[in-house]
């Protein structure tokens, strides 16, 4: 998995590039909590280049929800997804409690909000 | 058609597993979706033997079989760890707010939900099947 980051007004967007499964979701985790211990509470994570996820990527973005909305008021959400990707979020529910937005930009606005 | 692999219980022959399955599923003449969806059921039967099966030992490996027709395919999934039927799993809660959602246990229900049949077997060696068949619409 490729994972690039650019900052702004305090919102990390997150790019990742790749299969985002069990083999990756490790890495993903990883780099999310490095930024979340540099003091980041809001996170977009841009998924338009990834090309496929599984559970493991799901429950990876669950517990750093729950985390970022328990402990320091901070929250994630998930940006231009492919549709086989928006699909794994519909049938599981996931689209229920995370936002799922068509741009990044429009992500990383709602926070401002 | 049919393709048979053995693999290591390592995660990162995942995507290679994956790609595969992609192959087939486009042989057999499925959609996009249709293939996203074969794609993730046999990722997640194999992320579970890999882990919970297998317990990522990589000196301990498993089988799987692709086999597919125009607008069908099967896949069977084999290894010898802990018993296990997938199949009496109870559906997790999908509804729950976040702070209530348990993480996890998704897997089994994608398969269920994706695929058009499951079943497993284990045979008086210890060894486990995992059978799953997708057929394309207009062929169920
Ligand atoms: N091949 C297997 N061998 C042994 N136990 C298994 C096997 N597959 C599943 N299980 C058991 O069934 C449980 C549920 O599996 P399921 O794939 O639905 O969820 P999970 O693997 O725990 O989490 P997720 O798939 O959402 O990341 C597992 O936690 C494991 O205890
Ligand atoms: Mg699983």
């Amino acid at each position: 998995m490729k994972i690039t980051e650019n900052v702004q007004n305090n919102v990390s967007r997150i790019f990742l590039d790749g299969r985002f499964d069990a083999n990756t979701c490790g890495e993903v985790e990883q780099f999310i909590r490095k930024r979340i211990d540099d003091g980041m509470h809001y996170f977009v994570l841009d998924m338009e280049n990834v090309s496929f996820i599984a559970s493991a990527g799901l429950r990876v973005v669950l517990v750093i929800a729950k985390e970022l909305r328990n402990t320091s008021r901070g929250d994630l959400c998930i940006a231009s997804p492919q549709p086989n990707v928006r699909k794994v979020f519909e049938i599981s529910g996931i689209d229920n409690v995370l936002q799922i937005h068509e741009d990044v930009e429009r992500a990383a606005k709602g926070f401002l909000q | 058609m049919q393709q048979s692999f053995e693999f290591p219980a390592d995660t990162a022959v995942l995507a290679k597993i994956g790609e595969a399955t992609v192959a087939a599923g486009r042989s057999a003449g499925f959609t996009e979706s249709e293939i996203g969806d074969i794609q993730l059921a046999v990722d997640e039967a194999c992320t579970n033997t890999i882990m919970h099966g297998l317990k990522e030992d990589p000196s301990r490996t498993f089988q799987v079989v692709l086999r597919w027709a125009s607008g069908e395919v099967e896949i069977f999934i084999r290894e010898t760890g802990d018993p296990f039927d997938p199949t009496e799993v109870p559906q997790p809660d999908i509804t729950a707010a976040l702070e209530d959602r348990s993480v996890g246990g998704l897997g089994i229900y994608f398969i269920k939900q994706l695929m058009d049949e499951v079943k497993y077997r284990i045979d008086e060696k210890g060894m486990k099947t995992l059978y799953m068949v997708k057929r394309g619409a207009g062929c169920r």
